[in-house]
C-alpha cells in the first residue's frame, strides 16, 4: 500500500499543476481592442451615455472584412462598411456592449448603440458607437467598467487620453485603473470584491478597465 | 493499520483520486466561475506571475502569427517562423476550452481506456480541428467569397452541433457505464477479501434484450492478492452514429474495430474548430498566402494534440492509480470504479448539456 500510496500523491501533484496550468491559460483572447471612451453629461449634470471608439487588431479586422465589396480595392468608405458596422453593434448586445457602469453603486442599463460608425484606418478598423444610458441619472460616484467577462476579446485603452468626460461639471474628479498587466493585484482585490458581491465575480475582471468618476 | 483504518485510509485516496481527475475535467467550466458547480469562486484564489506570464506569452505567440504572415508575403523565410510561433501556440492554447479535454479525458476515465488510444484520440481530433478549420475558411471565404456575418453563422451552427454531439456521446456513455454500475452494485460483496486470498466472480446476469438494442454479457472479475484488476466486460452497443462499440479488452485495443470505437469522440472533440486557426486562415487568405495559413493551422493542431494528450495522460495515470488502490484488497473497490466510470460519464452528459444551454463557457466563435 505504501509505494501506490506515494505514487498517488506523486500524480496527485502533477494532475494539480496540470489543472493550476489549465486554469492559468484557460482563457486568452483572440481579438484586441485599444480602447477609448467619453462619458457624455447633460448640462444639469446628469450621465446620458458613453462614447467608445475601438479599434481592433489588424487580424480581427482583416477577418471582419472578409468578403465586403469595395470600389478602391482596399479602401473600404464608412458607407461600405455600414452593414458591417451594425452587425458589429448588434452582436455587442449579447454582451453588454462589456460595458458595465453603477452609479452610487447601482447597476445602470444601456439602450441599443446610436450613432455608431467604422473606420478603416492603416490596416485597422475602428467601431464608434454611443451607449445612451436608459434612465439618465446623477451620481456622486460614478464606476465604469470596460471589459470581456470571458476575456475572448482583449481591452486596452490608448496611453494618451484614455477616457475623457464630456459637459461634466469642473469639479468632478475622474481616476482611470488599467488592468494589472499580470493580474496578480486585480486577483486579490477581485477576491475581496468578490466576498463582497457574493460570487459575482469572474475571470475576466482580472483584466477591466476601471473608470471613476467622483462629482461632489 | 487495522483493516478499517486501512479502509478509510484507501477510501480518502480513492476520493482524492476521483478528485483529482474530475478537477481536471472541468477544464472549460472554470471559465464561468459564477456558475462554477465544483465550488468557491476561483478568481478569488491569489494567483501568481505565472498566470500572467502565460496569457501574455500566448498573447505574444498569436500576434506575431500576424506580423510573420505579413513578413512571408515578401520573405519565404518566414514561413518556418510562422509554422515555428504556430506550434507553439498550439501547445499553449490547447489548455483553453474548446479542445476536448474535457471530454476526452472523461471519455478516458469512462470507457478504460488506454493511454496509447488516449494519445491517438488526442491527436485524430486534433487533425480532424484543423481539417474543419480550413474547410470552413476555403469554403466559406474562398471559394465563396462570403462575409465574416456567414462564417460566423456557420461557426456557430458547428458550435451547436458539436455540443449537441457531446450531450449525445455523454448520455450513450451514461447508457453503457450506467448498466455497469448497477451490475457492481448489485454482485454480491466478498466478505472476507483477505490478501493471498484469490476471487473469481463470475457473474452470468443481464442476458437483457431491450428495444434500446443492448447486449449485455457476462462480468468476469479476477481479483489477485497485488491488486491486479482484469475486467472483461463485452458489451455490444448498437448506435446510430458509432456502430459497433465494445468494451475495451485488450484484445479489442489491436483490432481494427477498437479504432472504430474512439470514432464517437473524434468526431464529437474534431467537429469543432478553433477560432484562433479561423482567424489566422482568414487573415492568411488576404494576404494571399492561403497555403502558409493551412500549414500554420496543422502545425497549431500537433501542438494542440500534445497538450490535449498529456491531459488525457494524467486522467488515464490518475484512473489507474484509483483502480490500483481500490481493487487491492476489497470487492468494493469494483463498485469504486465503475462508479467512477459511470461519474465521468455523467459528466460528459453534463457538459455537453451545459454547453448547449449555456451554463458552461466555451471558446465562442468570432462574431462580432
Amino acid at each position: 500500500m505504501r509505494p501506490s500510496l506515494n505514487r498517488l500523491i506523486g500524480w496527485l501533484v502533477l494532475a494539480v499543476s496540470v489543472v493550476l496550468c489549465t486554469a492559468a491559460a484557460e482563457a486568452h483572447p483572440h481579438v484586441w481592442i485599444v480602447a477609448k471612451s467619453e462619458l457624455i453629461y447633460a448640462p444639469d449634470g446628469t450621465i446620458t451615455g458613453v462614447r467608445h471608439a475601438w479599434t481592433f487588431d489588424d487580424m480581427f479586422s482583416t477577418y471582419a472584412l472578409q468578403g465586403i465589396e469595395t470600389k478602391v480595392k482596399g479602401a473600404y468608405s464608412r458607407e461600405e462598411l455600414a452593414p458591417l458596422a451594425q452587425t458589429n453593434v448588434e452582436s455587442l448586445k449579447e454582451y453588454a456592449y462589456f460595458t458595465f457602469a453603477k452609479g452610487d453603486g447601482k447597476k445602470q442599463k444601456f439602450t441599443e448603440p446610436v450613432d455608431y460608425f467604422l473606420e478603416y484606418k492603416d490596416s485597422a478598423l475602428t467601431l464608434h458607437f454611443t451607449l445612451p444610458v436608459k434612465t439618465p441619472f446623477k451620481a456622486r460616484q460614478l464606476s465604469l467598467e470596460v471589459f470581456d467577462p470571458t476575456y475572448f476579446i482583449d481591452f486596452q485603452y490608448t496611453e494618451k487620453e484614455p477616457v475623457k468626460l464630456v459637459g461634466a461639471a469642473a469639479n468632478c474628479k475622474m481616476q482611470f485603473e488599467r488592468p494589472n498587466s499580470d493580474g496578480t493585484a486585480a486577483a486579490q482585490k477581485l477576491g475581496e470584491q468578490t466576498f463582497l458581491d457574493g460570487g459575482n465575480g469572474n475571470f475576466g475582471m482580472m483584466f477591466a478597465n476601471k473608470v471613476s468618476v467622483e462629482c461632489p | 493499520m487495522t483493516p478499517i483504518a486501512s479502509r478509510v485510509m484507501r477510501g480518502l485516496a480513492v476520493s482524492a483520486a476521483v478528485l483529482a481527475v474530475f478537477a481536471l475535467l472541468d477544464g472549460a467550466v472554470h471559465a464561468l466561475l459564477a456558475q462554477n458547480p465544483f465550488g468557491a469562486p476561483r478568481a478569488a484564489e491569489p494567483q501568481g506571475g505565472l498566470v500572467g506570464w502565460l496569457l501574455a506569452k500566448q498573447s505574444e505567440f498569436y500576434r506575431e502569427i500576424s506580423q510573420t504572415i505579413r513578413a512571408a508575403k515578401s520573405d519565404g523565410s518566414a514561413v518556418w517562423t510562422l509554422l515555428a510561433i504556430s506550434f507553439a501556440y498550439g501547445i499553449f492554447h490547447a489548455a483553453g476550452p474548446g479542445h476536448g479535454k474535457a471530454v476526452i479525458s472523461s471519455y478516458m476515465v469512462a470507457n478504460r481506456e488506454t493511454a496509447r488510444r488516449g494519445i491517438v484520440l488526442s491527436f485524430a481530433s486534433a487533425l480532424m480541428q484543423s481539417v474543419v478549420a480550413v474547410l470552413i475558411v476555403g469554403i466559406c471565404a474562398w471559394l465563396l467569397n462570403a462575409t465574416a456575418k456567414t462564417m460566423c453563422g456557420a461557426e456557430k451552427a458547428i458550435e451547436i452541433a458539436s455540443y449537441a454531439l457531446i450531450a449525445a456521446f455523454g448520455a450513450r456513455l451514461v447508457w453503457v457505464k450506467g448498466g455497469g454500475f448497477f451490475r457492481a452494485l448489485q454482485m454480491p460483496r466478498p466478505a472476507l477479501a483477505m490478501a493471498g486470498a484469490h476471487q473469481h466472480d463470475h457473474d452470468h446476469r443481464d442476458h437483457g434484450h431491450d428495444h434500446h438494442h443492448r447486449h449485455a454479457h457476462d462480468d468476469h472479475e479476477h481479483h489477485h492478492d497485488h491488486g491486479h484488476d482484469h475486467g472483461h466486460d463485452a458489451q455490444h452497443v448498437h448506435d446510430e452514429h458509432c456502430g459497433h462499440s465494445h468494451g475495451p479488452t485488450p484484445a479489442e485495443l489491436a483490432g481494427p474495430g477498437g479504432w472504430r470505437r474512439g470514432l464517437g469522440a473524434i468526431l464529437t472533440v474534431g467537429i469543432r474548430p478553433c477560432s484562433g486557426a479561423i482567424l489566422v486562415l482568414v487573415f492568411a487568405l488576404a494576404q494571399g498566402l492561403f497555403w502558409a495559413g493551412i500549414a500554420a493551422t496543422f502545425v497549431m493542431g500537433l501542438g494542440t494534440a500534445i497538450t490535449v494528450a498529456a491531459i488525457a495522460l494524467v486522467a488515464v495515470s490518475a484512473r489507474g492509480v484509483a483502480e490500483r488502490l481500490s481493487a487491492a484488497r476489497d470487492g468494493g473497490g469494483m463498485v469504486i470504479m465503475r462508479g467512477l466510470e459511470f461519474a465521468a460519464a455523467g459528466l460528459v452528459l453534463l457538459f455537453g448539456l451545459g454547453l448547449l444551454f449555456g451554463y458552461v463557457a466555451a471558446e465562442r466563435a468570432t462574431c462580432l
